[in-house]
């Protein structure tokens, strides 16, 4: 149970508050509601691009790090496709470091060209790093790319290609910035010894003054229903098979969400869990395999993948992978296994709330969502999650219509 | 009122991070139990430490094929029995092992602490190391081990370790994945019957803990085999080679590791080089990220650290940069270390690596298992938790002519190995 308050500024910013009476540290996070999703689609990867240069320097402040390790502390950031977070832990006699930073950085951002060359060719560094210097590391490019037609989650948070980043300008940074970067598209979350009351009156303090225009609105187009199974096989590098299978499901707020949830856990939650049971340990299929979902806002992929143990046919795994999840819309959950669901998530939960660093970025993202009781109200909802409703959910996702499958293999020798 | 943003607002510099003692609670069996009270989380962490890691094997992967194996399976319960109870309890168990140990950690919630030693008894006391699951496991091992050596960095790793200590050193030897084909159940049981013993081990609860739970955990650990003393392992000097290169033809990326072999925790001068490591490459901002990452652009990363075995420890920096720059790259990560060698650290950037240090402790330390993971490496060197503070004061002493005088000692050019692995240039 995370105790939180909640404080508006007039110019719009939205400040969470949760009050750690054990830790001698500070844990200050700045969300903005912007991400992958609202790129332009000739320039994707933009949003990533902007967070590395939200750390090139202000006109106050040249060297946003330096500031933030005299105070011993740290920060860093990340890019999804719905939002981009900052964070900075600190100790705690040293909080207002940080509110002067995120405050200064939300207005007086100063990038040069010669700034903007290098800072992409480090994204572009990172694109090889993550992407293709790895087996199996375009995974997500192609998965996007095939599962998504129209929405803007057709492409991932590093850009479709690094030519886009190659080709951003100062005019892009400074349009972004100018309409993301604002106030009221913010919401800074704070986990520390004090008193909420002090946390809102530093949050009046350093951004009461900065100016907001309402925040912007982005109207995406939605994905169509898919209504024709969609298959691709590549062959790169890699020395064994592996298959990804996605399904469309529904938005972050909706029912689906936890049903979803639940049926990965099922499937690959740990050692007791169905796929690694039948599939790695007992008919010995594959080396490895997985089940999730994306939890995107909008919505989002139920996604499971294995990698093949050698010499075993593509077309036994994929059939192995079905077999599973018809099981799951066919046979009802017993309880107790649905028990020990609810107990996993209770406890990971719990382990979740340990730190000041990870309630910060908890009440930051569940008011991104807009239901902030949902930081503690959600373990009710997968609580709620019966062996019917599990069937219901598996039998109107898991079909073959709605599904988009991703071979990646070596090449032939 | 508007704020004054001209300045920093002023900073504290914590003096000293606290840190409790852990209790010793009992030896049972000469196993010493340490605690580490800390009421309110509802959680309970329990870490078994044992002296058995990968050093020890005479057979290559014996000693995380039994650590991985523990719980596949024992004389009352099947491996997805194990499997089943511990999920159902929502408790976290996790193994890990480097070259010196292997820790077994269990994770609960405070309600379902009974249940999860029981658990933890069979796992730990019981194992049956079936056939079938440890073929699983080889299998399935031998497969993510070739995977990983698609990747530069991870071959990188390998091939650095080989090459400061020597291929095959208990501390730089890898071995070919189809080891994992011959590796038998008899030599697994014979590890675990070697290692996994009272003399061999120590335990460290942290979270919500009271006596009625530290009765109930002495009395099983109580029941580990006494074990008889183990016959050190051979260590031969150290034979590291002054370059190593493999290539990677299509990489688009190489893996740079530079660094040499050094010494333990213990030794007069490792916290003093691991103050030299934190402004090489220890932080945003440090020396090589600085040259590497923000004026050129040729990595997304560059790292430095001082990495400590229980009978030796070793510096090492490491990079991916873009194939076209490796060569650029490496003349510079050899002239930012001449320049540490050769001019004194200006007092503003020693000052923020000391207080970069000290943040650090604090955020290793913050919740209530942090505090158990430095309990366990202070340990593992012989040192109590007044270590921390010791370690807080001699950073803080450190001077300028200082970190000139142990780069000069410890990072000439010639001492250094540079492994380097891509594409062909």
């Amino acid at each position: 149970m995370i105790t939180y308050s909640e404080h508006k500024l007039s110019n719009g910013l939205r400040v969470v508050a949760n009050r750690d009476r054990l830790s001698a540290l500070a844990a200050v996070n700045m969300l903005y509601c912007v991400g992958a999703r609202n790129e332009n689609p000739s320039r994707t990867g933009f949003a990533h691009l902007f967070e590395h240069l939200m750390f090139r320097g202000t006109r106050r402040i040249p060297d946003f790090d330096l500031p933030v390790q005299r105070a011993c502390g740290e920060n860093n950031a990340f890019t999804n496709n719905d939002y981009t977070d900052y964070y900075i832990t600190l100790p705690k006699d040293n909080i207002e470091t940080a509110f002067w930073l995120e405050s200064d950085r939300m207005t007086g951002l100063d990038i040069t060209e010669e700034k903007l060359e290098t800072e992409k060719s480090v994204v572009i560094e990172e694109y090889n790093q993550r992407y293709l210097n790895q087996p199996y590391g375009e995974q997500w490019l192609l998965l996007r790319a095939l599962a998504y037609e129209v929405h803007n989650y057709r492409w991932p948070t590093i850009g479709l290609t690094p030519e886009h980043v190659r080709e951003a300008t100062l005019d892009d940074v400074r349009a972004f910035y100018r309409r993301y970067y604002e106030p009221s598209n913010a919401i800074l979350s704070v986990s520390a010894d004090l008193d909420p009351e002090e946390v809102f009156a530093l949050a009046e303090k350093w951004f009461g003054g900065l100016e907001s225009s309402p925040a912007p609105v982005d109207t995406l187009a939605a994905e169509p229903e898919q209504r024709q199974a969609r298959r691709l096989e590549v062959e790169r590098d890699v020395p064994a098979v592996q298959i990804t299978i996605a399904f469309h499901m529904g938005d972050r707020l909706s029912r689906d969400y936890y049903c979803g949830d639940v049926m990965s856990d099922l499937l690959a939650g740990g050692t007791s869990a169905r796929m690694y049971n039948e599939l790695v340990r007992r008919r010995r299929l594959f080396s490895g395999v997985n089940a999730y979902i994306t939890g995107d806002v909008d919505p989002g992929l139920f996604v499971m993948n294995g990698q093949l143990m050698p010499g075993v046919e593509i077309a036994s795994g994929e059939e192995a992978m079905w077999g599973e999840l018809e099981r799951l819309a066919n046979e009802p959950v017993s309880a107790e296994e649905l028990e020990k669901i609810r107990n996993k998530f209770e406890a990971n939960m719990l382990y979740g709330e340990l730190n000041v660093m990870n309630k910060a970025l908890n009440l930051g993202y569940y008011a991104m969502l807009g239901d902030l009781e949902l930081v503690n109200s959600e373990l009710d909802a997968y609580r709620s999650v019966g062996a019917s409703d599990i069937m219901e959910t598996a039998g109107r996702l898991f079909r073959r219509e709605n599904s988009s499958t991703l071979v990646i293999r070596g090449g032939r020798d | 009122m508007a704020p004054d943003r001209s300045r920093q607002p002023e900073v504290v510099i914590p003096q000293n991070v606290g840190i409790m003692n852990a209790e010793l609670y009992g030896s049972p069996a000469g196993v010493r139990i340490y605690s580490l009270r800390a009421a309110g989380y509802g959680v309970v962490r329990v870490s078994f430490v044992f002296r058995a890691g990968s050093a020890w094997q005479t057979v290559p992967f014996c000693a995380s094929a039994t650590a991985n194996n523990l719980s596949e399976g024992s004389r009352n319960m099947t491996a997805v029995q194990i499997a089943e109870r511990l999920d159902y309890y929502g408790s976290y168990f996790d193994v890990s092992i480097d070259r010196d140990w292997s820790v077994v950690t269990f994770v609960c919630l405070t309600r379902f602490f009974d249940d999860t030693m029981a658990l933890a008894k069979e796992i730990l006391l019981e194992p049956a190391f079936p056939e079938d699951e440890l073929r699983v496991y080889c299998d399935k091992s031998r497969q993510n081990l070739a995977i990983n050596r698609t990747k530069v960095d991870f071959v990188a790793r390998e091939l650095f370790g080989r090459s400061i200590y020597g291929a095959s050193h208990p501390y730089g030897v890898s071995s070919p994945e189809s080891a994992y084909d011959t590796l038998s159940r008899d030599d697994v049981r014979g590890f675990y019957g070697k290692f996994y013993t009272a003399a061999n081990c120590f335990v460290v609860v942290s979270g919500d803990v009271d006596d009625k739970k530290l009765e109930t955990l002495a009395r099983f650990v109580g029941e580990l085999p006494t074990g008889a003393a183990v016959a050190d392992v051979r260590f031969p000097e150290p034979a590291g080679v002054a370059r190593a290169e493999e290539e990677f033809p299509k990489a688009v990326q190489s893996a740079i590791r530079v660094g040499r072999v050094l010494f333990p925790r213990g030794h007069a001068d490792f916290i003093g080089m691991q103050v030299v490591a934190m402004a090489l490459g220890g932080y945003f901002g440090s020396r090589l990220v600085r040259t590497l990452r923000e004026e050129h652009g040729y990595t997304y990363g560059a790292y430095s650290a001082m990495v400590n075995f229980d009978r030796s420890g070793y510096i090492a920096m490491a990079t991916e940069v873009g194939a076209q720059f490796t060569d650029a790259a490496l003349e510079d990560i050899m002239a930012e270390v001449e320049k540490l060698r050769r001019e004194e650290m200006p007092a503003e950037e020693l000052a923020l690596v000391k207080n970069i240090m000290a943040g650090e402790v604090m955020r290793i330390m913050d919740g209530p298992f942090g505090v158990a993971d430095v309990t366990i490496e202070n340990l593992q060197n012989g040192f109590d938790n007044g270590y921390i503070t010791s370690f807080i004061e001699q950073v803080r002493g450190i001077t300028p002519q200082r970190v000139r005088e142990l780069a000069r000692r410890y990072l000439a050019p010639e001492d250094l190995t540079t492994v380097v692995v891509g594409a062909r240039r």
